[in-house]
């Protein structure tokens, strides 16, 4: 047997595998390279319908995203209530940001009512992704919301910023829970709408704003800092409190004590590194002739001067408010 | 004074004014390759002011490979505005860089006479924005009238009027389509954007295939275009993860720190991986000479393996950056 075939397996025989019904096969095919194929076994599957639940199950389990992704595919083709269930579950122990995305928007394809109290509450969840799919499958189920609370988180699941602002200070603490969120887009939109709602309640969320990472975040956040009550004098020291991004002024000066070139290079210096050649050239040419330790007692009083200076350096250029 | 080296090195400013009025017609065109856009502005307005006598001898230097005279050149073909140029602007409007190709269109508008209007229309399709924009901007000087819906979609995509390129509706739909792939990310995004305000379903494979762009607003926009436009949505996670993955590879980490300790938590992004590996160079060349080979070997052979793993282990553990 040739080589290669050990390493590649010929594509399996789709057509057949659909003929005898081959549910494990098909789920397999599930994670297949080829698009065409991974269709044609969903295909399948969801034809054979029912019967093919148990499998799915255990795909649900593999250890292969794209296997798992296939399998809540199909669940949401088959649209068996009995598998809604464990899709819930999964909503607890799935990692992949898609594929929690995945299987809520499978949820909704299912229309098992055991799901809207999950849907509901994914509607307030940190990530945009997930509320959004949350609305489109509370959609589906042709959800309406019970109270004004819910109404307006459906609303900012959905992004429609232009109802949420007009629902002024009911929002506000709906908008704090999700000025978290990992898009720095999001984060600055929600601290824009707090100082347009203007309603003190923002406070929080706008101090936070103004340490967020991002700069945009940050010059949002300032701006809509005075509606939330947030007096002037206070913004620089929250300002100056932010998680700093630039290169890390003490990291900078120990590299550049201990390895002379090194943090040079480390600020972004290019010439840094043959900086940090030459100097152990010398060192170890110096070791060779005086032995271990006199070279370091000579460079360590220069290495240290230049260490500050980086340390300056790095001060000087670390990130901009 | 103290001379820096810089100056040893520059040149006085060129007298324009003088060449110009020697008719110096070399001079200038050799001026037109300075480095400062200043002098080239100026010599480019000087040989203009000579007028059509240049002409030919502006397009036979344009066999130059030298992309500032190129430039400088066009620059003053346009603003000489002979049709004489014609054919030599639109050779130059299929130009590799789009700097040259720009300032083609831009010099066809100041000619706008003769076939300029059709040359320029089919640089209002160039995979370059600023090109497309210079040709729609010479296009609406020359009183261009788009004729099909075809042709009125590139225009105002090229002239970066997203609200009338919107209320074309379907029309608009194939050249928003090719947006989406525009180097240029904000623009992705506005296409994405217009794409769900129109709201064909026409558009879905191209939204499909946006939901795995690069840029994380793109993909947003065309998560939201998506729905408007009818996509099911059990198809959009498959989309979303196609996009690249930021995250660091365990076993590149694992094995970099493994065989040259604290590399792999430079490729992780730790200051501190590069001194960490230092060190190990110097204590490894120390063990060497006071304890023999196999002895060094014996000591820091166990502590790669932990600096291996535990590298493997940080990297597995590390987020994964949010679609």
């Amino acid at each position: 047997m040739p080589p290669a075939d050990l390493l590649f397996r010929p594509p399996a025989d789709i057509g057949n595998l659909i003929a005898v019904r081959d549910v494990p096969a098909l789920v397999r095919c599930l994670a297949d390279p080829d698009a065409a194929m991974r269709k044609r076994a969903a295909d399948a599957l969801i034809t054979i319908g029912t019967p093919a639940v148990p499998d799915l199950l255990s795909a649900l389990q593999s250890p292969r995203a794209l296997l798992r992704l296939g399998a809540i595919e199909a669940f949401a083709g088959i649209r068996d209530p009995a598998s809604a269930r464990p899709l819930i579950a999964r909503l607890q122990n799935e990692k992949h940001s898609e594929l929690l995305c995945a299987v809520v928007f499978a949820l909704g394809e299912i229309g098992s009512p055991k799901a809207i109290p999950c849907l509901v509450r994914l509607l307030s969840d940190n990530a945009k992704y997930l509320r959004f799919a949350a609305a489109v499958s509370l959609d589906r189920f042709g959800w309406e919301p019970e109270n004004e609370r819910d109404r307006l988180r459906y609303r900012i699941a959905r992004c429609d910023w232009e109802t949420v602002r007009k629902a002024g200070s009911a929002a506000v603490p709906l908008l704090c829970d999700i000025s978290h969120d990992p898009d720095p887009a999001i984060r600055s939109r929600v601290v824009s709408l707090l100082g347009e709602i203007g309603a003190g309640d923002g406070c929080r969320a706008c101090e936070a704003g103004i340490r967020d990472r991002d700069p945009n975040v940050r010059w949002a956040s300032v701006l809509a800092a005075m509606n939330c009550g947030i007096t002037p004098a206070r913004m620089p020291l929250f300002l100056a409190s932010r998680e700093r991004t630039g290169p890390n002024p003490v990291a900078a000066g120990i590299l550049n004590f201990l390895f002379l070139g090194l943090g040079y290079n480390y600020i972004g210096k290019w010439w840094g590194f043959p900086v940090f050649m030459a100097y152990m050239s010398v060192i170890v040419l110096a070791q060779l002739a005086t032995g271990p330790f006199l070279p370091y007692l000579v460079a360590y009083p220069v290495t240290a001067v230049l260490g500050l200076h980086t340390y300056y350096l790095a001060r000087r250029i670390s990130d901009q408010g | 004074m103290l001379m820096v080296p810089q100056d040893l090195f520059s040149k006085p400013a060129p007298d324009i004014a003088a060449l110009e009025e020697q008719r110096d017609i070399p001079a200038l065109i050799r001026h037109l390759a300075s480095r400062e856009p200043h002098v080239q502005a100026a010599a480019a307005e000087a040989l203009a002011r000579i007028g059509s006598p240049v002409t030919g001898p502006l397009i036979a230097a344009l066999s130059t490979r030298n992309r500032a005279r190129r430039l400088g050149i066009i620059a003053a073909l346009g603003q000489i505005g002979d049709v004489q140029a014609l054919d030599a602007l639109a050779e130059l409007t299929k130009d590799l860089s789009s700097e040259i190709r720009w300032q083609a269109c831009i010099a066809l508008g100041q000619i706008a006479g003769g076939g300029a209007i059709l040359i320029l229309h089919s640089s209002l399709r160039d995979r370059d924005k600023y090109v497309r924009y210079a040709s729609a901007v010479s296009l609406d000087k020359a009183g261009y009238v788009p004729e099909t819906d075809d042709d009125r979609a590139w225009f105002f995509a090229g002239i970066q009027d997203w609200e009338q390129l919107t209320a074309l509706c379907d029309p608009a739909v194939p050249v928003l389509t090719s947006l989406l792939s525009d180097p240029d990310a904000e623009l992705r995004r506005k296409a994405a954007r217009a794409l769900g305000a129109i709201g064909s379903s026409d558009a879905g494979p191209a939204l499909l295939h946006a939901l795995g762009d690069e840029d994380r607003q793109v993909r947003w926009e065309a998560m939201l275009a998506s729905q408007k436009c009818g996509v099911p949505s059990m198809l959009l996670p498959r989309g979303l993860c196609r996009r690249p993955r930021l995250r660091k590879n365990p076993h590149i980490a694992g094995v970099l720190n493994f065989l040259l300790p604290g590399l792999g938590y430079g490729y992780l992004g730790k200051w501190w991986g590069i001194m960490i590996f230092q060190i190990d160079i110097t204590a490894t060349v120390w063990i060497f000479k006071y304890y023999g080979e196999a002895n060094t070997y014996g000591i820091l052979f166990p502590l790669y393996i932990i600096l291996g793993v535990h590298a493997w282990y940080i990297t597995k553990k590390m987020p994964e950056e949010p679609p």
